[in-house]
């Protein structure tokens, strides 16, 4: 393994840290007795249900059409007629299932993209290893010093 | 690899569309269009589309709008049993105490599956 990918864990590990959101007072795996019922619903709400949430207005912007969001979007349309999965699934995969973090901070259709591979693992389509090891040969194939 | 459910719900509704491939499907329906509801504060853990904000607030019934499996059955592929679903007309006052009182017409409408409801 090189100091190449050294270098990138522990960059991964940093930006990690500074994804922590800060509701996250009480550390890492309280003790029960820390968990008021208030809290535990916070914790455990759906992270797709902002509406009422505190927050600082939104700025309009239009976003420019990308021909992957169209592609992403046909991928888990045809996931549908296949039977793998129905709207409201792919709603709890790709807007609360992943988690307020990456609900907030990836690109819409980049959550639809994750859900895909998502199900189709859950779903015993694919494995986690098959799907490991074609992303690993995609990237190195964009990637050959790697 | 393994083989999936070819009857699931796209074989369902094809030919027909969702939510149409559930008419005649559910129960009759509880409420009727200008019946005052509250909204009822179930658990919410893992799956929901009642907004949070509107839990525990009184509505009218604007629209009785069709039969479906409740989201919370249809997110894990669920769909046996179809309820009546209602948009719910609030006033915004209701909603947000700190809505201004210089627009008390001002209204908000959302949509809820029939289990979320009960009688005011």
């Amino acid at each position: 393994m090189s100091s190449t990918t050294r270098e990138e864990i522990l960059r991964h590990l940093t930006a990690v840290a500074e994804l922590q959101p800060p509701v996250q007072k009480t550390g890492k795996a309280p003790y029960p007795t820390e968990i008021t019922h208030e809290l535990f619903r916070a914790y455990t709400r759906s992270p797709h249900d902002v509406g009422g949430e505190h927050d600082i207005p939104c700025e309009w912007s239009e976003e420019e059409h990308e021909a992957w969001g169209s592609r992403a979007y046909v991928t888990t349309e045809c996931l549908a007629w296949r039977g793998v999965w129905c709207a409201e699934e792919r709603r709890r995969m790709q807007n609360v299932d992943l988690g307020t973090t990456q609900y907030l901070g990836l690109p819409y259709y980049g959550r639809w993209l994750l859900s895909a591979a998502r199900v189709l693992v859950d779903g015993h389509h694919v494995t986690l290893t098959e799907l490991i090891n074609k992303i690993d040969e995609v990237k190195n194939r964009h990637e050959p010093a790697r | 690899m393994s083989q999936h459910d070819r009857t699931h719900h796209a074989k369902i509704a094809t030919g027909k569309g969702d939510p149409q491939c559930f008419i005649g499907t559910a129960d009759p329906a509880k409420f009727k269009v200008g019946d005052r509801v509250r909204i009822k504060n179930l658990p919410d853990i893992f799956y929901t589309r009642c907004q949070v904000y509107s839990r525990g607030a009184v509505g009218e019934v604007a629209v009785v709008t069709h039969e479906s499996p409740a989201p919370e059955d249809e997110a894990w592929g669920h769909v046996d049993h179809s309820e009546w679903f209602y948009i719910v007309r609030f006033k915004q006052k209701d909603l947000w105490p700190e809505y201004p009182d210089d627009f008390p017409n001002d209204t908000l409408q959302t949509e809820f599956s029939e289990r979320w409801l009960e009688s005011v």
